[in-house]
């Protein structure tokens, strides 16, 4: 079973003044197995944000449905939906979205936390997630006196540390210079490899080549979809350069 | 059209800013309102029919200053949270091309507006209230009241000139605040990152110890006059120690519930806690200024408010009887039964020529002189007393004969010679025995637990020691020549007349100046009667007078708690608005982390609380250890009734909290709207 559905999901902003409506996202169809690593590439004003607002339950579809692990996101009440995205779903942003009034621990314990864990279970669970990231050095700073693709670990252990069904990530190097975008990105693959179902939202062809598997979004649809398959990545690159290339031109892709 | 372009600028950015300009606005509007109530006052013809006119116009003066300093301090802190939130807007217009002078010019409409605004509203609400003011300041005082509306031409020019300055200066600061910053800065100087506080032992302590030293010196001292001496000591301490306190105290507290693991890492707490080490950093000066602040309110309200319904009383124990007359003699042998039976005889039949139907009266002898009190011996050789000693251990001594005391109070003890009985009054006197350096050793036979006629020493504000002894002229005699000052005697000799005459109060005061008239102006009639002199007072006359005093007082004290409540109000308001504003983005972050509405309020909630109710517990508790010092200072104005003082303790404090929890909820949800207003929140 897949781990999430998004059916013929729809998206029509109306603007305030005077009703013209704008559709953001038509007919959206897609699945993702558990195990995948799925990017979503497309450029700004594509739908790709609204697409991932809406499977993490915050924002609503016009029409459509989202399936997580069986369950319809939209039959679930509207008290229940912050605890729900809590339980199931973990998040990296571009721009970290750490507090700067807790410690990079305390920041990384937030969710759990807020979930009502306990210290001991919480501390269990940080030391291997620490280790992996590399950042149990920086445990007891506050994010300014870290550096941002440290300050962006810190983010992805918290995503992780729920142990959610999926980790969505918001353009996850978009802050990054391209070394922490290198160990970043390595940090996913290495993260999914571990069983981790990963789905990313990106306009950086470099981050979309690592994932396994590209969906390309273009006016609100999915336009097209790559499968990484056995291709290194520097292979899987080009291929996604030439995509880009062709949707950009408007070109046929067979 | 281009002429209009700042102004119209700088109105729709205000507009756009109302919820921290309309606030502002209203502060300054109430602002000049009170200082023209004030002047208004000060300058009002209604005044001259009072008693006292003269003080009142002195105190409302006063008052006015008081005001006009207050509102400038409070306006220019109240203002740099504007700039602080305008500064982005101005960054940005740098940016875009304008120059810091035509920014400049934008400080400029917009405080001429508010200005403009704030004093005319200020002045037509003050013209508006200045009437309810005038009466009710009559009424309190008892005056005569007038109804009709007048406007004083004085007050508005002097609210105009004095808050002109204050925009003025106003203005100056802003301009200065945006031409020393860069675009960059002033774009940024809203989110400017920041170093987690650490606290500060040595600070935390220092404010604990001065807080507990000055609650230690209200708690223990027993001598009024002392107690005024330190007063201020004590106040300052407190200020001080509470600024500390707030400070890095409170820094100091979050870290230790952070280090309790099992408190910290519960969602109830942990949000709570760690931004309130951020918030207390940044908020410890506001929140002991409000602190401060509401001690003043409380302090005030309550001591104005005790000494104006207690001064009936202060009047009564002052004053036991409506006309009070103390006759004072120069010689020890005007002491003698029978020059006491001639004065008595001569001072009646004055009374009777006056047709004054003597009620309830009652006369006594009495002696009185200062002494040191060491264990049981007093010294009463007035080289010997230091200025240390008199304040800390100085009483006053009273000798009444025994015949008096018995006539007095209607009683027939019997004292051998050598013994004595003692009264005393604001201390304990624990000895069995008194014994005066190189005078008499009295044995105390008994311990009076009431004594008529305590006009006398409800008076003093140092503790004192009546004594009934069984020969009075001897036992001066020797004293006399102790208490002795360069050949002056320290020894009062008195005769003290008290009586009713169930006159009306006119009559009453009528009396008073005609007796002051015959006895004390009338050379003849001392020579006549055998005194050397006569002080003479009247309740009514004293009531009055009093009621002119305490009154202005309680009014006074009325209108500077308000505009300290105001204020205080106003930095909780700017406080919790501005910091809505930075908390947007981490509320928003919690949002997308998982943190449910119910659990963001219930966060908002109980930082709130401790924000807004930290500062009210200890404002509470520094009142509840001002409250005995207060209450000696108080009987310095006779005033000695400590469930009086209580209860309008506990009145101001319920009233206060009453109004600090409406604010409470007001704040509380203008900040709720900020943070949860802003888009991702479902």
């Amino acid at each position: 079973m897949s781990i999430l559905e998004v059916r013929g999901v729809e998206k029509i902003y109306s603007t305030r003044i005077g009703g013209s409506k704008v559709r953001a996202l038509r007919n959206v169809c897609f699945a993702v197995e558990p195990g995948e690593y799925v990017a979503i590439m497309g450029e700004s004003g594509s739908g790709k944000t609204t697409l991932l607002n809406i499977i993490a339950a915050l924002d609503k579809p016009t029409n459509g449905t989202v399936i997580l692990d069986g369950r319809d996101i939209g039959g679930i009440k509207e008290s229940e939906i912050a605890a729900f995205r809590r339980d199931n779903l973990g998040f990296v942003f571009q721009e970290f979205n750490l507090l700067d009034t807790f410690t990079i621990e305390d920041n990384i314990y937030l969710p759990l936390v807020l979930a009502k864990k306990g210290y001991a279970l919480m501390r269990d669970r940080l030391i291997p997630i620490a280790d992996r990231l590399g950042i149990s050095g920086i445990l007891k700073k506050y994010p300014y006196e870290v550096s941002g693709g440290q300050k962006q670990r810190a983010a992805v252990a918290r995503a992780m540390i729920t142990e959610p069904r999926l980790i969505l990530a918001d353009e996850p190097t978009g802050a990054l210079d391209s070394r922490a975008s290198d160990e970043l990105l390595r940090l996913f693959a290495d993260v999914n490899e571990a069983g981790q179902t990963v789905l990313m939202v990106t306009h950086s062809v470099k981050a979309a080549s690592v994932s396994r598997r590209v969906l390309f979004i273009k006016d609100g649809e999915v336009f097209h979809q790559l499968y990484r398959g056995d291709d290194t990545s520097e292979q899987f690159y080009q291929k996604i350069s030439d995509t880009l290339t062709l949707l950009a031109t408007g070109g046929q892709i067979k | 059209m281009k002429t209009f372009f700042y102004p119209r600028l700088a109105a729709s950015g205000m507009i756009k800013n109302k919820r921290m300009y309309l606030p502002f606005i209203l502060t300054c509007t109430g602002m000049v309102m009170m200082f023209y109530i004030i002047i208004y006052l000060a300058v009002s013809s209604v005044l001259d029919k009072l008693i006292g006119a003269e003080t009142l116009r002195q105190m409302f003066a006063l008052g006015s200053w008081v005001i006009a300093v207050f509102a400038a301090i409070f306006l220019f802190y109240t203002n740099s949270f504007l700039i602080k939130r305008r500064k982005k807007e101005f960054g940005l217009y740098n940016i875009l091309g304008m120059g810091k002078r035509n920014i400049a010019r934008i400080l400029f409409w917009e405080t001429v507006i508010t200005a403009v605004v704030s004093v005319i509203a200020g002045l037509v609400a003050g013209i508006a209230f200045s009437k309810f003011a005038e009466l009710g300041m009559v009424n309190i005082m008892h005056g005569e009241v007038s109804y009709d509306l007048s406007v004083s031409f004085v007050a508005v020019l002097r609210s105009v000139e004095v808050f002109g300055v204050i925009f003025l200066l106003l203005l100056c600061n802003s301009i200065r605040q945006v031409r020393f910053s860069s675009a960059v800065s002033l774009l940024r100087s809203e989110n400017a990152g920041e170093k987690p506080p650490k606290g500060n032992w040595l600070f935390g302590i220092c404010g604990a110890l001065l807080l507990l030293g000055a609650y230690y010196i209200s708690a223990t001292i027993e001598n009024p006059l002392a107690a005024l001496m330190v007063f201020f000591v004590a106040v300052l301490m407190v200020i001080v120690g509470t600024y500390l306190l707030m400070i890095s105290g409170s820094v100091i507290f979050c870290r230790l519930l952070q280090k309790d693991k099992r408190y910290y890492y519960r969602s109830n707490h942990f949000v709570s806690v760690s931004s309130m080490v951020y918030r207390m950093k940044r908020n410890g000066a506001g929140l002991a200024s409000i602190c401060i602040l509401a001690t003043m309110v409380l302090v005030m309200m309550a001591s104005t408010t005790c000494l104006y319904f207690g001064e009936e009383d202060s009047v009564l124990t002052r004053y036991p009887r409506d006309i009070n007359l103390e006759f004072q003699f120069d010689d020890l042998s005007d002491f003698s039964d029978e020059h006491t039976e001639t004065l008595k005889n001569g001072v009646y039949e004055e009374l009777k020529a006056k047709n004054v139907l003597l009620r309830n009266d009652y006369r006594y002898r009495v002696a009185t002189f200062y002494g040191v009190v060491d264990g049981n011996t007093v010294d009463v050789d007035p080289t010997n007393i230091s200025d240390t000693d008199f304040m800390n251990s100085a009483y006053v001594f009273r000798f009444i004969p025994l015949a008096d005391y018995n006539e007095l109070m209607g009683t027939d003890e019997v004292l051998a010679d050598g013994e004595a009985l003692l009264y005393s009054h604001r201390t304990n006197y624990n000895a069995d025995e008194v014994s005066f350096k190189n005078g008499e050793t009295f044995r105390i036979k008994k311990k009076l637990d009431a004594l008529t006629g305590g006009s006398e020493t409800a008076m003093d504000v140092i503790s004192t020691i009546t004594l009934v002894v069984p020969n009075l002229e001897s036992s001066l005699r020797r004293l006399d020549g102790i208490a002795n000052f360069n050949g002056d005697s320290l020894l009062q000799k008195k005769w003290i007349c008290s009586f009713d005459t169930g006159m009306d109060p006119e009559g009453q005061i009528a009396l008073y100046h005609d007796l002051t008239e015959t006895l004390r102006r009338d050379p003849s009639s001392s020579v006549k009667l055998g005194y050397k002199s006569v002080y003479i007072s009247s309740q009514e006359f004293e009531k009055n007078d009093f009621y002119g005093l305490f009154g202005a007082l309680f009014y006074l004290g009325i209108i500077l708690s308000l505009a300290f409540i105001v204020a205080a109000v106003l930095i909780i308001y700017y406080k919790q608005i501005s910091e809505g504003y930075e908390d947007q983005a981490r509320f928003l972050i919690m949002q997308k982390v998982g943190m449910t509405k119910p659990e963001i309020r219930a966060s908002i909630n109980s930082q709130l609380l401790t924000v807004f109710f930290l500062p009210l517990l200890l404002a509470v508790l520094h009142v509840t250890f001002a409250f005995p010092i207060i209450r000696k200072i108080l009987l310095m104005f006779n005033l000695n009734n400590a469930r009086l003082f209580a209860s309008t303790t506990l009145l101001t404090v319920a009233v206060f909290a009453l109004f600090y929890t409406a604010v409470y909820r007001l704040t509380s949800n203008a900040y709720y709207k900020i943070v949860s207003g802003l888009g991702g929140d479902r």
